[in-house]
């Protein structure tokens, strides 16, 4: 989340797309449902009507795998209207920017594109700079090549006719939305999205958030109270792990992940360290290498000196070209090259894409790892259905681990805010925590390698290891202030102007990622945690102040929000050039004198208005603007509908380009495709239920189970009526690459699409259950029907658009 | 200091989350039964001896043809004139300080009575035991002045509990901000309840939501009329004997005449 | 026993007749006890309110039983009115209510008692029947078992209303009465008093048995 929370409540208008709030992030929906009574809009558009559906102003329906189309169509309305938030527009994005005179977009394809890789050559993906490097602008955007001119062009595509043959929306229900939203384009309104892996899970994945971020720059919804674009994310520290680096192509704190070209630590940072000569940009990324050192100093400690790159070599690097997702992981997994494995807290058997081919990869392993609660799919795979233990060889170790409410640490929310929360139990029998069971490994693995020698002994060896409490247990809070970071040696800091000294001495807390050093005089594990201990060393992860002197909501001194404590990022954005705050009714910050008040501001210098030292608001990109033209994605800076690889449509209505041009489509025996397939006629979603945790270890729970006792589809009443089908009958799913079964589901709730000219039916399934339990229904993972294809910014798959069938049981 | 207290539940904030079901079940330890997926997100199907709490769904279609997803917490709404403490033959059903009503299970007997003079359906019985049981709004944790378990457990602000003419207030108040067909539902009958609803739809809309409730007549006839006139009936008869005797007198046999007879023997 | 009492009951009818007097009496108390909550401490004596529902139970079956042999038994003589005799015992009810010099003469059974016996075998048979649903509603749709909850209560006040006067008359109010069905031997007087047709069929047609007699003595017409 930009924003956070709390913040959901200041504002004017919320669309939910992309998420099912009231039913996957419960507590979030309270201050949604502040916010209508505030006499906020509050829209749900989704291919259900759900409990949310239930709690919102109004549900639109849209046909799965179709958001950008909607989206798109928003663009060109807010456009056409003239609804954008003009000083915001021409000042803090880039709009005005001038493209690139060889970037070009034709029938679906931008430019570059090189068919036999799916991949795009991004040189012409850039914008026009003057002789001194900083980029040439039209604030009148008037220039046939300017960034808002050609994003104009781009979507004149999306009429109200088109899209709504495409996603299956009434012309009426998007004018609604449309109008609805677009009004928060005025300066004093605001307008939030709440999203989550309805729009994650698709081959277009990030460009639909991309699509949405756009709006939020035309209507000046971004850094705003009450705006901004605010991912949902899971119960599972989803926001924590994330932060902390569980994804393959980052480091701690986002940075990027080294690969095999980039040898030396000079290298690394010449390719990732932002660079801009406008003196109007703060340019934040122009400290990566400050970050990256301090990370190494974490890493390696004493060991980590300019002499050796601070023990960069010792990183593990990606080959390049490379990817190394769960899909990629489990599809070398079914190849046979990967010979063992850890499941850490994960139950891919259940929650990864196509079950069948992941079953089968994980009975090529010599050994797996399962660190879990419970005994699950995959620890028992090789006695699974279909599977004869006696051909597994794989050893497989369960090794049983704590719940999050039986160990102490940290958790992150959506909003940033990271909390620390105590042990409220002892874990059960021989359970630890994940902290304790990797000091144990890593100690165990240590000590081998002192005995016996090994290759790439410096990265283990080197390793600083000290998380051991005097009690010789695993200590959180160590790992904590590790991460923090701290001063290597007595620092003392001069200030240029004044003259004063600041005395830092060796072992104290970094207060601020400002603080950090190149010289390997700070440590540092994650430079956005640093400041969660003040340099006393304090925990304000810990702090539970219920103070609110905005009366925005912003709870300041309530645990530690990264970045710095911001609570809303990009804030600068909510005032004007001058400083003052576009919404007067809410100041979440005011250029007073010679300083911003409100919250913790997105940097010290002053407005845009001063030409001296005034900055532009978004200071992590490199010229300082919110970008509308978004050159960073692989498939293109501007969001392009294209169909999930599995729809209803052999044609793409509107470009001759299918499918995503930059997906990776796997190659396996076991990864078909029935596109437009009259086998497999439906198209299914699937999702997650209130009552389950993710891949279902709630299905322990009596209670739970009580509430939702066994795997079920969600079918129109129309559907069941043209299958002859019952409400609660057992019913088959089959996709092209397995079928389960489960209880049907018979719902008005549920409305079949007219796209194309043509009926389609949308039936949708949750994700939590498997036959591992409860042993009386033995339901298997819906997973065992979607296929292991992914967005190509993030490799997350698409579990919500697939082609299926129905039939009796 | 004791008061009237109400629970307050705002269905339009309601979300179905379910989370009060739960909470409900944990606080009083209530087991978790085997349920089968009936076609319906509804589970348990009905209210049980050990789902005292449970949330409704329904799927209404209005006149329009727009489908709405209602859902209703159903559990005891904890009447003034209370048909279960009326029938309960040995107190185990009563009202507590906070007017809500309460249950000594280990003074229930099994006689299922209340099961019948419950407008709602409330009560339910578990023959393993052979006690009725049902919601008693948490009155250990009110006497301990603690939410009760699913007022702590809600989200979204849909329960809260509070005392009766603040409650009542914020009802009316919101049942005529939330205008169209929302009303109020649970002061006007049975005394009133002390759990009152906020209804978003006209009240008929909802399944298994009574629209007139009422102690049954017969429940009435047999605890009204028929219990004290058994008093009346008993002091009438002794005192039609006693006044008989006074006046009439008794009916005596005839003299004995004969020597065979009498106190001879 | 004093001479020349007459026998007026057999043994079996006297045990059947307490059999129906203990349960109903047993009934009385325990269904009073869970009527009226002042009366609830008649549990704590059998160890709760669960126990003494127990009793009731059980003790309804006991007089239900009890009720059909007793209806078997006296059937005959008390089921039956007969308009002839009956009628003029009616209108003048039976002398209890005001002084009658002569009268009616009627058999066995007065109207009185006749109607007794139809009240306890009607209201028995409801009550039974009514207490066996109440015993197990869940059984029976809502509205049959609250309907159950009235005809108990209602016949329950009615049998207790009949069977304290029942108590008078064979205490207090017609003194001589009670031995009938302790003893089974009542005096001739009693007998002359309350039952003189009776007395005199039985001495027609030699049914007659007298204490230290022979059956069919004629002792005195006097």
């Amino acid at each position: 989340m930009t924003n956070h929370y709390i913040d959901l409540k200041n504002s004017d208008c919320i669309l939910i797309m992309g998420s099912n709030a009231a039913e996957n992030h419960p507590i979030a929906f309270k201050w949604i449902l502040r916010a209508k009574d505030r006499g906020a809009k509050i829209i749900h558009v989704d291919p259900r009507y759900t409990r949310t559906s239930a709690r919102c102003d109004y549900h639109v329906p849209l046909r799965s795998g179709t958001d950008i189309a909607f989206l798109g169509g928003m663009i060109k309305y807010i456009i056409d209207n003239n609804l954008i938030q003009d000083e915001y527009v021409k000042y803090y994005t880039n709009a005005s920017q001038i493209i690139n005179a060889n970037y070009d977009f034709q029938d679906g394809l931008f430019a570059g594109f090189d068919a036999e890789k799916r991949s795009y050559n991004k040189k012409t993906w850039t914008t026009e700079k003057d002789e001194k490097g900083i980029p040439v602008r039209d604030y009148t955007l008037e220039n046939p090549r300017c960034v808002y001119q050609m994003l104009k062009k781009h979507y004149e595509r999306y009429t109200l006719e088109k899209v709504s043959s495409i996603t299956g929306v009434s012309k009426e229900n998007l004018l609604k939305v449309y109008k609805e939203y677009g009004a928060t384009g005025a300066p004093d309104k605001a307008g939030t999205e709440c999203y989550a892996l309805g729009w994650t899970h698709h081959t277009t994945g990030s460009q639909i958030i991309r699509a949405m971020s756009i709006i939020q720059l035309l209507l000046g919804n971004m850094g705003v109270c009450g705006g901004g674009i605010n991912a949902l994310r899971g119960e599972p520290n989803v926001q924590g792990s994330t932060d902390h680096a569980i994804l393959y192509n980052i480091l701690p704190g986002y940075l990027k992940m080294p690969s095999g070209s980039l040898d030396t630590l000079t290298k690394y940072n010449e390719k990732y360290t932002s660079k801009s000569t406008d003196p109007q940009s703060a340019n934040w990324y122009q400290n990566y290498p400050k970050y990256t050192v301090s990370f190494l100093k974490a890493m390696w400690g004493d060991e980590a000196t300019p002499e050796n790159d601070f023990g960069y070599s010792w990183l593990p690097k990606l080959d390049e070209g490379k990817h190394y997702s769960a899909m990629h992981t489990i599809d070398a997994m079914y190849a046979g090259k990967i010979k063992g494995f850890f499941a850490y807290g994960s139950n891919i058997a259940v929650s990864s894409p196509n079950s069948n081919k992941v079953r089968k990869g994980l009975q090529k392993l010599k050994w797996m790892v399962n660190v879990n609660l419970f005994d699950n799919e995959t620890s028992s795979f090789w006695k699974g259905p279909g599977v004869d233990p006696k051909a597994v060889d794989t050893e497989v170790f369960l090794l049983p681990a704590s719940a999050s409410m039986e160990k102490a640490g940290s958790q992150s929310n959506s909003g940033r805010w990271v909390q620390w929360r105590y042990r409220a139990a002892n874990p059960p029998g021989e359970a630890m925590s994940d902290g304790t069971i990797t000091m144990l490994i890593m100690d165990a693995i240590r000590a081998l390698y002192r005995e016996e020698g090994g290759p790439c002994w410096e990265p283990i060896l080197n390793l600083k290891w000290d998380y051991r409490n005097s009690l010789g247990r695993f200590d959180p809070l160590k790992v904590a202030k590790q991460i923090n970071g701290h001063y290597t040696r007595d620092l003392v800091i001069e200030d240029k102007v004044t003259g004063a000294k600041e005395v830092n001495k060796k072992g104290e807390t970094v207060p601020s990622f400002a603080k950090l050093m190149t010289d390997g005089s700070t440590a540092c594990g994650n430079w956005l945690m640093a400041g969660s201990f003040d340099q006393k060393g304090e925990n304000r992860m810990a702090k539970r102040g219920k103070e609110d002197p905005t009366g925005l909501g912003l709870y300041p001194d309530w645990a530690f929000a990264w970045p710095l404590n911001r609570r809303i990022i990009y804030n600068r954005a909510s005032c004007d050039p001058q400083g003052k705050p576009y919404n007067p009714k809410m100041k979440l910050l005011e250029w007073v004198g010679d300083r911003w008040v409100g919250d913790v501001a997105d940097g010290p210098w002053p407005p845009l208005a001063d030409k001296e030292k005034g900055k532009f608001p978004f200071i992590m990109k490199a010229d300082g603007v919110g970008a509308i033209f978004g050159p960073g994605m692989v498939e293109g800076p501007f969001p392009e509908h294209y169909e999930p690889l599995e729809g209803p449509l052999t044609k793409n209505p509107i470009s001759g380009q299918l499918l995503n041009p930059a997906v990776t489509v796997f190659k396996s025996d076991l990864d078909k495709v029935a596109n437009a397939d009259q086998k497999y006629p439906y198209v299914c979603t699937t999702y997650s239920a209130t009552e389950h945790w993710c891949s279902g270890f709630t299905r322990w729970q009596p209670w739970l189970l009580e509430a939702m006792p066994e795997a079920y589809i969600e079918i129109s009443n129309k559907l069941a009526e043209k299958l002859g089908l019952k409400n609660g009958e057992r019913v088959k799913v089959a996709s092209i690459r397995g079928e389960v079964t489960c209880v049907a589901m018979v719902t008005k709730r549920l409305k079949p699409f007219e796209v194309e000219g043509k009926v389609i039916h949308q039936v949708g399934m949750p994700c939590n259950y498997g036959w591992f339990n409860p042993v009386e229904t033995a339901d298997d993972s819906v997973n065992h029907l979607t296929p292991a294809v992914g967005c190509p910014n993030t490799f997350c798959p698409e579990y919500k658009a697939f082609m299926v069938n129905v039939s009796k049981a | 200091m004791s008061q009237e207290l109400i629970k307050l539940i705002d269905l339009s904030r309601c979300t179905a989350c379910r989370g009060c079901q739960i909470a409900c079940k944990q606080w009083n330890e209530l087991p978790a039964s085997r349920t089968k997926n009936t076609g319906s997100y509804q589970n348990p199907p009905d209210l049980q001896w050990n789902t005292w709490t449970l949330i409704r769904f329904q799927e209404h279609e209005d006149q329009s043809g727009n489908v709405k997803w209602l859902f209703r917490k159903d559990g005891c709404m904890h009447c003034t004139d209370a048909g279960c403490v009326k029938v309960c033959p040995t107190e185990a059903l009563y009202h507590t300080e906070f007017g809500n009503v309460s249950l000594n299970v280990d003074k229930c007997i099994g006689c299922k009575a209340c099961m019948y003079a419950c407008p709602f359906g409330v009560p339910k019985f578990n023959a393993a035991t052979n006690k009725i049981y049902k919601c008693d709004l948490c009155y250990t944790r009110l006497q301990g002045n603690q939410l009760p378990a699913c007022v702590l457990s809600c989200p979204t602000g849909a329960l809260q509990i509070g005392p009766k003419d603040i409650m009542l207030t914020k009802a009316y108040k919101r049942a005529k901000a939330l205008g169209g067909d929302a009303s109020v539902y649970g002061d006007k009958f049975v005394d009133g309840t002390h759990v009152v609803y906020v209804l978003p739809e006209k009240a008929d809309v909802y399944d298994h939501l009574p629209q007139d409730p009422k102690i049954p007549l017969q429940i009435i006839v047999w605890k009204e009329f028929l219990k004290p006139a058994g008093l009346m009936v008993a002091g009438a008869v002794v005192a039609g004997a006693f006044l008989h005797y006074i006046t009439h007198g008794p009916k005596m046999p005839e003299e004995e005449i004969t020597s065979e007879g009498g106190d001879k023997s | 026993m004093k001479k020349g009492m007459i026998k007026a009951t057999r043994p079996f009818e006297r045990v059947v007749h307490w059999c129906l007097a203990l349960s109903c009496f047993l009934l009385c108390i325990t269904g009073m006890s869970t009527m009226y909550h002042s009366l609830n401490f008649i549990g704590a004596v059998i160890g709760g309110m669960a126990n003494l529902r127990m009793l009731h139970h059980y003790g309804g079956l006991f007089f239900g039983a009890s009720l059909l042999v007793a209806i078997g038994i006296f059937w005959k003589d008390a089921g039956r009115f007969s308009s002839k005799e009956d009628w003029p015992w009616i209108k003048e009810a039976g002398g209890f209510l005001w002084h009658v010099d002569d009268i009616p003469e009627v058999g066995k059974y007065n109207p009185g008692q006749k109607m007794f016996f139809w009240v306890v075998a009607l209201g028995g048979a409801a009550m039974l029947a009514s207490g066996l649903i109440m015993w197990f509603p869940l059984s029976f749709s809502k509205q049959l078992v609250r309907t159950m909850y009235v005809v108990h209560s209602l016949g329950f006040l009615i049998i207790f209303a009949f069977i304290f006067v029942h108590l008078y008359l064979v205490t207090i109010g017609a003194p001589g009465s009670a031995p009938a069905m302790f003893t089974g031997w009542v005096t001739r007087g009693w007998m002359k008093k309350q039952h003189p047709k009776w007395l005199k069929e039985m001495e027609e047609n030699g049914t007659l048995e007298v204490y230290g007699g022979k059956g069919s003595n004629k002792i005195s017409s006097s």
